[in-house]
């Protein structure tokens, strides 16, 4: 298990999923068109060495885990595991936790930048894309905050703009479980919120990071679950906060209670640019360490992000686990890439109006960041999307499939249909298409029957079919 | 070598047109388009802006960005009156611009 990124970087180097390059390329936009046209293209990794402004300094690694394959990589897979292996071995592991070890010393304090020393124009920040706000940290980092109520220590990856050498602005959606904590509990008391914004940490700490994972759950110990071994954390210079000992930088410091600055817009997740703007947090930093030489991590936002496979994997497992907490007969959830963790499709035993009712309820109850349910019965492969697309396109009734819940407070703001005025309300809506037959169909009579090879052809004209199919001239 | 008074390249984002009043002074958060480390740090300040070069001596050039980053055609041009705190006094989560109007207005009180 990696550690480290360095060690990550190393494993996807030997399977073919890196690429290193040494030309000197500029951090304002050359590094972001570079990064998101591989993105696009399903392309490796990116290891960048030599960054206008920074030649001596620091290396840049972008999109760690955009693909499957690296996915796999990061969780000790074989590169060519499919999706659904992928799916499986996480939630072998989701459910174990191995809490953290705190140690003295790590390398993330080869060097440590207190007070007036800090400047955070010293980190080779990229401008991402053309238009956004500012230039963005976190894209690909751990962000550590404490409840100081119940002493929940919270991992997130949440995104923060520079704003001058000393200042971030930042949007953790007022729903994220770090919004919620600063609202409910810093804000109110006027007390500064210390954080820790943690960059370059190893590969599963990042996931867990990202992962949709429950309120008050302790990501640092389902990080070392998915591991297998513990996580090591030493403390900030500035706060108590424990932060992964092998990280590259860690920027500590804290959001203020009472002041605020222009955050946004920027490209996100969704794959586009909305207008949030103007509507976030302040930070202000305190101190910077990092290691000898180090890697800043950055993910080039937008279509098919880094977000497209391990926050869509973690989300569609946790809306399983939530789905069979409360009562539905769900037998399987995927979310897929293309989809920029907006659309879901759940496979279940039985469906109808009442299980889509309450699989809409019990996903927009508290946050509604899916707009798009797709609801199929269990012969659907949820990893197909032709089967899915097909199932849709076929049995969802127009008219009396498509149900849609409205909400306040509690949209995702991010999502782009959603007028300024929404965004501004957290107002939206999420609907499901009901894709499965009605349960008062009779089987024998009325449910049409499938017309393909395994569903429309018994099983002794398959059987012979099959035998003889390389004899009639086919290949495979 | 730059001269001390060649004109520097300023950009601000909007959420409507109508936030560029000219020839009165208003609060606007600016980012330094000059090449080097620290291009596109934000700084806060009250300003006059003109969309005639002529009408403000002295003046720098100020692109302005919409709410979803296009960038209008058209540049302008500002004369920076003062500075405001770079942490605007403010509640988080609340339109910024409100508050940086505030902070204009209780400066000038």
């Amino acid at each position: 298990m990696f550690n480290d990124t360095r060690e990550f970087i190393e494993a996807l180097r030997l399977s073919g999923d890196l690429l290193q390059i040494d030309e000197e390329v500029s951090w304002d936009l050359e590094l972001g068109a570079i990064s998101r046209l591989a993105c696009e293209k399903d392309g490796p990794a990116l290891l960048f060495r030599r960054i206008t402004d920074y030649i001596e300094d620091v290396s840049v690694f972008v999109n760690p885990m955009a693909t499957w394959r690296r996915v796999a990589t990061a969780f000790g897979l074989s590169p060519s595991s499919s999706i659904k292996e992928i799916y499986r071995e996480y939630e072998k592991r989701e459910g174990r936790l191995i809490p953290p070890v705190t140690v003295n010393q790590g390398p993330c304090k080869e060097v440590v930048q207190l007070g007036s020393k800090v400047d955070l124009f010293d980190l080779p920040a990229p401008m991402l894309h053309e238009g956004d706000g500012g230039r963005y940290l976190g894209t690909w980092d751990l962000v550590v905050s404490c409840d100081l109520e119940t002493q929940w220590v919270n991992w997130g990856m949440y995104r923060f703009m520079i704003y001058d050498s000393t200042h971030l602005t930042g949007f953790p959606r007022p729903t994220s479980h770090l919004g919620k904590v600063f609202k409910d509990y810093y804000e109110p008391r006027g007390k500064p919120m210390p954080i820790a914004i943690v960059i370059g940490a190893d590969p599963l700490s990042h996931f867990a990071a990202s992962a949709t994972y429950q309120l008050g759950g302790d990501e640092a110990s389902f990080a070392g679950g998915l591991r297998g071994a513990p996580v090591e954390l030493v403390r900030c210079e500035t706060s108590d906060l424990l932060v992964p000992a092998h990280s590259e930088i860690v920027i500590e410091g804290e959001v203020l209670p009472d002041r605020v600055g222009l955050e946004g817009p920027y490209g996100e997740y969704p794959g586009y640019r909305t207008g949030e703007m103007g509507n976030g947090i302040l930070f202000r930093a305190l101190a910077i360490t990092h290691r000898q030489n180090p890697i800043f991590t950055v993910d080039a936002t937008g279509y098919k992000d880094d977000s497209s496979t391990i926050t869509a994997m973690s989300g569609a497992l946790a809306i399983k686990r939530r789905l069979e907490r409360h009562g539905v007969p769900v037998i399987d959830v995927y979310m897929p890439p293309e989809g920029a963790v907006h659309m879901v499709v759940i496979a279940v035993e039985f469906g109808g109006k009442e299980i889509a009712r309450k699989i809409l309820n019990t996903l927009t109850s508290r946050r509604a960041l899916i707009s798009k349910i797709l609801m199929v019965d269990g012969d659907v492969e949820l990893f197909d999307m032709g089967q899915v697309l097909h199932a849709f396109s076929t049995k969802c009734h127009p008219a009396h499939g498509v149900h849609v819940v409205h909400y306040e407070n509690r949209a995702n703001t991010l999502t782009p249909c959603y007028s300024q005025a929404e965004r501004a309300a957290q107002s939206g809506a999420t609907m499901l298409f009901d894709c499965t037959w009605p349960g008062e169909w009779s089987r024998e009579w009325e449910v049409p029957v499938k017309a393909t090879f395994d569903t429309i052809f018994g099983e002794s004209v398959r059987r012979k079919v099959l035998d003889r199919w390389r004899s009639y001239g086919f290949n495979e | 070598m730059a001269s001390m008074s060649e004109p520097k390249i300023w950009e601000t984002f909007l959420r409507r047109p109508s936030d560029l009043q000219e020839g009165v002074e208003i609060p606007l958060a600016l980012r330094d388009l000059n090449p080097g480390r620290k291009k596109y740090q934000i700084r806060h300040v009250v300003a006059i802006v003109s969309r005639k070069a002529d009408r403000l001596p002295g003046m720098d050039r100020l692109q302005v960005r919409t709410t979803v980053g296009v960038l209008l055609p058209e540049p302008w041009h500002i004369k920076i009156v003062r500075d405001l705190p770079i942490e605007v006094p403010g509640q988080p989560y609340r339109d910024f611009f409100e508050s940086l109007r505030t902070a204009a207005n209780a400066n000038i009180d």
